[in-house]
């Protein structure tokens, strides 16, 4: 038992190690001058990052950027699930709603997400509603398809066995169609959220006064390399947290996919 | 005599499922058919009746009606549709095919040889959360903001589900074949390319298809963000100068070359990959 800890914890120890030579060779050759403005060292980005915690950016504080975003992040994930979800399970299960929503559906979903920003701008002002407006619309289009190929796939013996034994339509929609989608439906979850994480960022970048999208976008224009990349190390690592979040969600919820993950 | 009669029988038996299977496709898809149709319909009255402003969408009549005169006109935004579409694509395949020719070799050969894994997963680890949207302001202050800076983040677009894929396909090889390779005396070199690589193919072209998507999606990013010249730039003029009939030309023309790609790829995967599918 002690033997196999002392062995993760070495391989743990030798999977950082890569990452611990790349900043110490970098932090060499900075300190012997052969980096520039463009390239920070990795001291000048720590110290860009303790500033930027302490000092207000754009008026507000930095937590407040990250509470901007993920606030639009959820808000819009919130209701692709409770609009999406459902439309895709209806048109998987209803062949004639199908027939209806899919051709209006497949017009519109080869346009990336990023592009109807330009028409949300128009549509919504430059206030919250575009950005929500984008990162809905990108984690919608991935819980209808997820849904409907899960409503799809469900096998059509499972439905025939219980009509035969008598169940009622909605008896087999919520008892047996239902829950054999759910693995589907959980595979969209995930790529939705990563998926509205970049959208808002996008949608940040091209208009907006807050937000971790902002604060990259304005270490830009004002040629601040440091404040580029704190803002994108901020950015990766909300996005592992999020999609952390959402296994160990996944785990609790769909407990049959333990094995599976 | 009895066969040639049998055969007869199954031509004509598969010529009138043929010719079921038709009119089938037509009534069963009459509503669809339909459904379109009342789409743009209702599109086209709500914007004539104007119940929404002309500033806000405009009816299809006139985006047909645009796309045929930016198809040959230059004017308001510098560039007719056909060049801002090439211009984008040819962006897009130069990023996307510099992220193959790279990403797919390092994930085959990160997913045989374990020390190199051990290697380049961690680096790879640390930039793979970072959405390749948040390089642009970087990219734009290393490269400027020619095609260099575009191509380096279409770059990383493309290349991470690349090497994902390609690692994750030859880690499923099935180790029976490898362990047979091996017993009839192979190198382990030999075994990587014939056994290991082909059994990665489907999983490797799903990748390639998944990195078309995201390379496309991230050009119309950086191109909204800075550029003269493009689809993303044009829909970011239709927005200036409050052009919408512009912006859903240009939103049309994206997705159906966005599509267009993904299903040649498809093609391709069935021409190479398709014995070898999971």
């Amino acid at each position: 038992m002690k033997k196999i800890k002392v062995s993760t914890i070495l391989n743990k120890l030798l999977s950082i190690m890569p990452i611990v030579l790349l900043i110490v060779i970098w932090q060499i050759l900075a300190t012997m001058g052969f980096t520039s403005k463009l390239l920070p060292s990795p001291y000048e980005i720590y110290k860009e990052a303790a500033r930027m915690f302490t000092v207000k950016l754009a008026g507000i504080s930095i937590w407040m950027h990250m509470f901007y975003s993920l606030k639009r992040v959820l808000i819009a994930y919130g209701l692709a699930l409770i609009t999406g979800v459902p439309l895709g399970l209806y048109m998987g299960w209803n062949r004639t709603f199908d027939k209806i929503v899919k051709p209006i559906f497949e017009l519109l979903r080869p346009i990336p997400p990023i592009a109807w920003i330009p028409l949300a701008i128009l549509w919504l002002g430059v206030g919250e509603g575009p950005k929500v407006f984008i990162c809905f619309v990108g984690s919608f289009v991935i819980f209808v398809l997820n849904s409907y190929t899960g409503m799809r796939y469900t096998d059509k013996l499972l439905i025939d066995a219980t009509r035969t034994y008598g169940a009622t339509t909605k008896q087999q929609f919520f008892n047996v169609a239902l829950p054999a989608s759910l693995p589907s439906i959980f595979a969209g979850v995930q790529n939705a959220l990563s998926m509205s994480w970049m959208c808002v960022l996008a949608a940040e970048m091209v208009g907006a006064r807050e937000g971790v999208g902002y604060i990259i976008l304005n270490g830009m224009d004002l040629n601040r390399p440091t404040m580029i990349i704190v803002g994108m190390i901020i950015i990766g690592v909300i996005g592992t947290i999020l999609a952390i979040t959402m296994r160990w969600l996944e785990r609790g919820l769909c407990p049959w996919r333990r094995d599976l993950v | 005599m009895n066969g040639s009669a049998n055969k007869l029988e199954r031509k004509k038996e598969a010529l009138s499922v043929k010719k079921n299977g038709f009119k089938e496709f037509i009534s069963s898809n009459s509503i669809s058919f339909f459904s379109l149709i009342a789409f743009f319909l209702i599109w086209e009255a709500v914007c004539k009746f104007g119940i929404v402003s002309p500033y806000a969408l405009v009816p299809p009549s006139e985006i047909v009606g645009s796309f045929i005169y930016k198809l040959s006109n230059v004017s308001p935004d510098g560039a007719t549709l056909i060049q801002h579409t090439i211009t984008s694509l040819i962006l897009a395949l130069t990023g996307f095919s510099c992220a193959v020719i790279v990403g797919v070799p390092l994930g085959l050969l990160m997913g045989w040889y374990k020390p190199f894994d051990n290697m380049v997963r961690p680096l790879f680890d640390l930039i793979r959360p970072i959405p390749p949207i948040a390089w642009i302001p970087l990219s734009i202050l290393w490269l400027g903001i020619g095609i260099q800076s575009k191509a380096f983040i279409i770059f990383l677009a493309a290349f991470v589900p690349c090497v994902i894929n390609s690692y994750t396909g030859i880690k499923l090889t099935d180790p029976v074949l490898v362990r047979v390779t091996k017993i009839y005396g192979a190198s382990n070199w030999k075994t990587f390319l014939l056994i290991g690589v082909p059994s990665a193919m489907p999983m490797t072209f799903t990748g390639l298809k998944l990195s078309i998507n995201s390379s496309w999606t991230t050009l119309v990013a950086a191109e909204l963000l800075a550029s003269s010249v493009g689809l993303g730039y044009l829909i970011q003029m239709g927005r200036r100068l409050v052009r919408p009939d512009l912006i859903i030309v240009g939103m049309l023309t994206i997705g159906l070359i966005g599509a267009l790609m993904s299903a040649i790829l498809t093609k391709i995967e069935s021409k190479i990959a398709f014995s070898r599918r999971l």
